[in-house]
């Protein structure tokens, strides 16, 4: 039997920015036409329309849910219309409800959007909504925990169990705005930080600084996924999915035996490579979705590309960011693009065709064949870990 | 009328005992009766089990903390006042892990490992919180 698979054949995204006069639903038709062109497909192709749900944009999840967006577009081939939450993960979950569409034979191409305006809304609501939505409001919330109170609390024990430094730490996030720095698509576009710039910026939640926490920005992207056998008559803009792994470890961060998901990344990076027949070290890139600095180490610790506790070391070492042997997370995590809500995932699998094209501008590693790409949501509740090549197996 | 602004705990009928226990000063530990866990938060069924035989046990009221992170900004406007806030997880004997604040200490006294000890602060008529603070 010859195996199948799931390829993302046309993408589109918008530049990272903070700009309430930007409209979600233009961002939305932006980049959902804009990723059906990439394809080259008719827009009445399109089977299915399946969204990443956007977090704390109420008006946008009605839109998206209750299907304005094959309507308003015209998608006359459209036969079904869902939406996928979890919160980071949510465009994963997207992904493989549209591979299970498509291995039924029901559609061909499945249209997955993201769109996400954070600059509209007041901050101390959007701090609420990361304080109480994936926190325990009984037993977290009434402590004056923030989101970034959280991450602090597990950084301080990563250092503390691995004993990274505050300084090699730091230099996550250098490596992180350098990566954004040559993207376009970043918020960050053309402004790099120094270890001086992290390590002096304002306190937040020790040992969490402001430069290392997250920028809440506005974004959308979108892509075209049908399978192997379509994606290969569309020529050489398919990536082709050819593993995937996850795990769930819990809701609440404090509940969690997995404190830096090193296992979770162990494990769910095992069950994908294994499915793909690769290795780690068969990799040409890595990208990490976790938004705070910890999760660029532990990662790697889990992925086996080196020992646990070593993984602040090789970003202090400036392996991981440009010019290192290590690529890693070219996207720049939400530390080094700018948090767009549910579409950080978003953006990573886009980033990740691009790197597998050769399309990366000044940001593209070299002979980019294969790259393994993990996402989280909520808490990072998950570890969710898919391998993709530039060919299919 | 409280004129407390913080956000109150969201309880659950079957979490009440625990914060009847904060009220009188006991921290208390749901237990499971079938299969002997000690289950934090309190849930209606035994996670392990799925027993509904749930009791309370009292807890010593030691622990030692797991990890802490002071925070100095980035919270709502209503906990803009209790800043720094120096949050914590602290490991109890008993097997379980709790999320608190550590009071009546400066931030640069508290380190991983160290003793600490329950304290019970009423916030309103109906609930008491507990920190702790180090022994």
């Amino acid at each position: 039997m010859t195996k199948s698979g799931l390829a993302i054949v046309g993408i589109a995204e918008v530049p990272t920015r903070r700009d309430p006069e930007r409209q979600r639903w233009d961002i939305l038709l932006d980049v959902c036409m804009g990723a059906i062109r990439d394809a080259g497909i008719d827009k009445n192709l399109i089977g299915a329309v399946i969204s990443n749900n956007p977090m704390a944009q109420p008006s946008m999840q009605n839109d998206m849910s209750l299907g304005k967006i094959p309507e308003v577009m015209g998608l006359k081939g459209c036969r079904d219309i869902a939406i996928c939450n979890a919160g980071g993960a949510s465009t994963t979950n997207c992904l493989r409800l549209a591979e299970q569409h498509i291995a039924s034979g029901q559609v061909d191409y499945v249209l997955i959007p993201h769109t996400t305006v954070q600059s509209d809304m007041p901050p101390q609501d959007l701090i609420n909504f990361f304080a109480t939505a994936p926190l325990d409001k009984q037993f977290e919330y009434p402590y004056g925990v923030s989101f970034n109170g959280s991450m602090g609390l597990i950084t301080q024990r990563y250092m503390y169990e691995t004993g990274a430094t505050e300084e090699e730490l730091a230099s996550v996030t250098v490596a992180l705005r350098a990566w954004g720095a040559l993207d376009p698509l970043s918020i960050f576009y053309g402004k790099t930080v120094t270890l001086d710039d992290v390590m002096n910026s304002r306190l937040i939640s020790t040992p969490l600084k402001a430069k290392e926490c997250n920028l809440l920005a506005d974004g959308g992207g979108a892509m075209v996924v049908t399978s192997w056998e379509k994606a290969r008559e569309l020529g050489d803009k398919a990536v082709y999915k050819l593993g995937h792994g996850t795990r769930f470890m819990s809701a609440t961060p404090m509940l969690r035996e997995d404190v830096f998901h090193r296992q979770a990344y162990r494990e769910s990076s095992r069950d994908a490579l294994s499915q793909a027949g690769l290795s780690i070290h068969d990799m040409d890139l890595r990208q990490i979705y976790g938004a705070y600095p910890y999760t660029q180490c532990s990662a790697l610790e889990g992925y086996g590309v080196c020992e646990d506790g070593q993984g602040a070391k090789l970003w202090a070492e400036g392996r991981c960011g440009p010019g290192g042997d290590l690529p890693c997370t070219t996207m720049g995590d939400a530390t080094g693009r700018g948090h767009t809500g549910s579409g950080v995932s978003m953006a990573f699998y886009l980033d990740s065709v691009r790197q597998l094209r050769g399309e990366a501008g000044d940001r593209q590693v070299d002979q980019c064949e294969h790259a393994i790409l993990t996402t989280s949501g909520g808490s990072v509740m998950n570890t969710c870990t898919t391998v993709f090549g530039r060919k299919p197996r | 009328m409280s004129d407390y602004k913080k956000p109150l705990p969201e309880i659950q009928p079957y979490s009440q005992p625990f914060w009847d226990g904060t009220k009188k000063g006991l921290l208390l530990i749901q237990h499971c009766n079938a299969c002997d866990a000690n289950i934090f938060y309190p849930r209606r069924d035994c996670p392990e089990c799925w027993s509904q035989d749930l009791g309370w046990i009292k807890a010593s009221g030691r622990a030692t903390v797991y990890t802490y992170s002071v925070t100095y900004e980035g919270v709502e406007q209503k906990f803009v006042e209790d800043l720094p806030i120096i949050l914590a997880w602290i490991d109890l004997p008993e097997g379980i892990r709790m999320h608190t604040n550590l009071v009546e200490c400066q931030p640069e006294d508290v380190a991983i490992g160290m003793e600490v000890e329950v304290v019970f602060r009423s916030i309103t008529e109906d609930i008491t919180l507990p920190f702790f603070r180090p022994v």
